[in-house]
């Protein structure tokens, strides 16, 4: 018997490894301010509704390490309460690569919805 | 179950262990950070909730310390630092030799020589003004303070030093300030900072440096100014008719052939020490790592 609820744990962690991206993007594209971890964690969870989409702590990495590759930068500021704050904002650079991530996830979106419904 | 931030913390420092230690210190400052914000967001919304109920919830979205373990090095795995080393195997020995200049990191061990003489003659002066001034002072109560600003200030320099050594020299170092308890009292604070050991360790590298900048800086300006002079000498005589050496009224002039050779010669002993220097920037990056990132 496969156990197939730590299948799809498995198959949802992977899908979301390279979707994190793209949302994250997405979300400091449309803020009008940079946002600090929390705050974008917290709009997700908002926007999600009832399904998780991903661990809050697993957010984290996944924007250090678009900081590291340019398409995010990042300040850091002290709060009122609390350990200092780091913000982050989008590049010119991300918002140019995330034109191009949209338009592949468009394609890939209608491939694996064709692919689904056996079209 | 876990039920404070400092447990969690520890916990996951545990679950990281063997990580790169500046992704520890990245996921740590993350956790704290995103926690503290999120319990006390929550504790605003539900006033009556308890304390545990409410980490508990907190922890459930953020995900256990294994989990968030498990993503840091997951990313951690598909990414390197700016200039983190390519390897060029299959090259002939002189395209490898000469590769050097395109290699971001022999430039960025130069700059670094030039820049440590600078941040080395700051550091140390700081250092030595500092731990002197603040000595002194302990027989006074206002002291104990300045100590704290002191020793504060030399965690906040080997932070910015950090920064300079990840970007110039490719190894990566940590992203955030040391994370310290919150809730401390500036006295235990100091006591604190006394007894860690990346505090002294720090102190000294600020000492270090100064001995380091001085030679690194006196390296690079003795190699450059001698490889462009032998480069140059060719041009000089030809062009200037002036002499390689003035012996009294001798005047010693390089037949042609010597004339190329020392050329090559200065080409060739610059090369190589944009090699050495590529070696030094690595040797001083792991000594920055191993005395600057503390566990």
């Amino acid at each position: 018997m496969v156990d197939s609820s730590a299948l799809t744990k498995k198959f949802q962690k992977e899908l979301n490894s390279g979707l994190a991206s793209l949302v994250l993007l997405s979300t400091l594209r449309h803020s009008e301010e940079p946002m600090y971890g929390y705050q974008i964690a917290k709009l997700l969870e908002e926007n999600s509704g009832d399904s998780i989409f991903m661990k809050q702590g697993a957010l984290y990495p996944v924007l250090r390490s678009l900081e590291g590759s340019g398409l995010l930068e990042s300040k850091v500021e002290p709060s009122v309460s609390g350990p200092p704050r780091r913000y982050y904002e989008i590049t010119s650079e991300g918002r140019e690569t995330l034109v191009v991530w949209q338009g592949v996830w468009e394609q890939m979106k209608s491939f694996v919805d064709k692919a689904i419904k056996g079209a | 179950m876990i039920k404070s931030i400092d447990e969690y913390l520890d916990q996951l420092k545990e679950q990281l262990k063997g990580s790169d230690s500046a992704t520890v210190q990245d996921a740590l400052s993350d956790a704290e950070d995103h926690l503290t914000a999120a319990l006390t967001n929550l504790k605003q919304e539900q006033p009556d909730m308890s304390e545990e109920e409410a980490f508990g919830q907190v922890v459930e979205q953020y995900g256990t310390p294994s989990e968030t373990a498990s993503a840091y090095k997951e990313v951690e795995r598909l990414t390197h630092p700016v200039l983190a080393s390519r390897s060029p195997q299959d090259q002939s020995i002189i395209a490898r030799f000469f590769g050097v200049y395109t290699d971001a990191r022999a430039w960025g061990a130069l700059l670094y020589m030039l820049i440590a003489f600078v941040t080395g003659v700051i550091y140390f002066t700081w250092a030595v003004t500092g731990v002197s001034v603040s000595v002194s002072f302990l027989i006074f109560i206002f002291g104990f303070p300045l100590a704290l600003l002191f020793l504060l200030s030399v965690r906040g320099l080997a932070l910015l030093e950090g920064r300079l050594v990840e970007a110039l020299l490719g190894i990566r170092m940590p992203r955030r300030p040391l994370f310290s308890h919150q809730d401390m009292k500036w006295f235990d604070r100091l006591k604190a900072l006394l007894t860690d050991k990346a505090t002294w360790l720090m102190l000294v590298y600020m000492l270090i440096q100064f001995v380091l900048g001085t030679t690194y800086f006196v390296l690079f300006v003795t190699v450059l100014s001698l490889s462009l002079s032998f480069i140059a000498l060719p041009f000089i005589q030809l062009f200037w008719n002036m002499p390689v050496m003035q012996w009294g009224v001798e005047r010693i002039f390089l037949p042609y052939w010597g004339l190329v050779l020392i050329s090559i010669g200065g080409l060739l002993l610059w090369t190589s020490f944009m090699h050495l220097a590529r070696g030094i920037g690595q040797l001083h990056g792991r000594m920055a790592k191993a005395m600057l990132v503390t566990d």
